[in-house]
């Protein structure tokens, strides 16, 4: 990123390509809107763009990537309504109406898909930043903007449920 | 720590989505068109630093204006004292059509030509000794003969009252003028500008002509006038009296 920001075009080309899949998912599967996370994913990479003769590297790359990825996130949820946060602790129950379908879907991955798509906003955000970008509990807590052991808890509680649901 | 790795295991089998390829197209576009549009700058400011930049910019801009207005009056003031320097010049016209330019003003124009930006208070030094040459040089033009120096101007001027003076007595002890008097007058007149060489040479010639008591009357004066020239032998010989 220094180099881009000193000029080097080819610089941001080997970011690009190095983060445009973990961070597609990842905007993906927070929003589960096709249209609104690839704007919100062009989004991001536009404010990394205008961001570069700012850049100042006081944590990785990924790290800072990935803030600018929860800081937009929340923007979305805002517009719509929701708190990102107010979910932490609350649980949004599987589709425990349906315990045919849950079986059939046990075996599959769309069963996990499906279960992740139903966690908490942030313990989604949390278990998705440390499977797709490699964050630490640390590096979570820094992107979130929240401390170690909240991003811990929710880190914690998103693997407790699609342990539960993979189980079951 | 199973659970975990179990987890990541079936997660990663999950679809791998991409962004399309309009999506990679519009950003890298984007990142190529910012470093095009906008350099960089060399040290990234921050915080407070941020002003530091374009107020230093904004001093050197006032800066540089106000050197170039101050060196555009000091210009405007130095050519206001020069313009009495190259005021004679076209005393200079009367003898040539193209005279060459002072060398004041060539200095000036190399200077110009230097980027050299004189000091006002020297010019205005330089310019009075400039007027005072300046004249004298118009004069040369005017006069056939170069200036004399002070001590052959002195003796000129004694030489023509002498000669005057011999004028004056021969008029009175000749009362009707005889050809070898005018000789004499013309002798005495011609001494009166001529050099002592050529004086010598005009008592020899009276001598050659038999006119000693004339050539004797213009060796003593020679001798008054001259006191402490050395008359060389050769010529001494010719006009000594017989």
């Amino acid at each position: 990123m220094l180099a881009y920001g000193q000029g080097d075009a080819g610089a941001f080309e080997t970011l690009y390509r190095r983060h445009r899949g973990p961070l597609y998912r990842f905007v993906l599967r927070a929003i589960k809107q096709r249209s609104a996370a690839e704007e919100l994913f062009q989004e991001v990479w536009i404010r990394v763009i205008e961001s570069r003769s700012r850049y100042a590297p006081q944590a990785r790359f990924t790290t800072w990537l990935y803030t600018i990825a929860h800081n937009l996130l929340v923007d979305h949820w805002r517009k719509k309504g929701l708190s990102l946060v107010s979910l932490d602790a609350e649980d949004v129950p599987l589709d425990s109406a349906n315990p045919a379908r849950q079986v059939e879907a046990r075996e599959s991955l769309a069963r996990l898909l499906d279960i992740l798509e139903k966690l908490p906003a942030a313990q989604r955000e949390a278990f998705l930043m440390h499977q797709e970008a490699g964050l630490s509990v640390a590096e979570i807590a820094a992107a979130t903007g929240s401390n170690e052991e909240a991003a811990k808890s929710r880190l914690r509680y998103a693997m407790a449920k699609l342990k539960a649901a993979l189980d079951e | 720590m199973s659970d975990e790795r179990k987890i990541s295991e079936r997660y990663r089998e999950l679809a791998r989505e991409e962004p399309p390829r309009h999506l990679d197209d519009a950003i890298l576009a984007a990142s190529r068109r910012e470093t095009r549009s906008r350099p960089a700058p060399l040290v990234v400011p921050s915080g407070r630093r941020r002003w530091y930049f374009p107020v230093a910019a904004a001093a050197i801009i006032v800066l540089a204006v106000a050197v170039t207005v101050h060196v555009e009056r000091d210009e405007q003031n130095f050519e206001v004292a020069e313009a009495p320097v190259s005021a004679p010049t076209p005393a200079a016209p009367a003898v040539q059509s193209a005279p060459p330019a002072p060398p004041a003003a060539k200095e000036q124009a190399a200077r110009k030509k230097e980027g050299f930006t004189p000091d006002p208070a020297a010019g205005s030094r330089q310019a009075p000794s400039q007027a005072e040459s300046a004249p004298a040089l118009s004069d040369l033009y005017k006069k056939p003969a170069p200036p004399p120096d002070e001590t052959s101007n002195r003796a000129r001027a004694k030489a023509r009252a002498d000669a005057e003076q011999a004028q004056a007595r021969e008029e009175t002890r000749a009362a009707a003028p005889t050809p070898a008097r005018a000789a004499s007058d013309r002798l005495a007149s011609a001494a009166a500008v001529a050099s002592p060489e050529q004086w010598l040479q005009g008592i020899a010639d009276l001598r050659r002509q038999g006119r000693h008591e004339e050539a004797d009357r213009q060796l003593a004066e020679f001798r008054k006038r001259y006191p402490d020239y050395r008359i060389p032998d050769a010529i001494l010989g010719t006009m000594e009296k017989r």
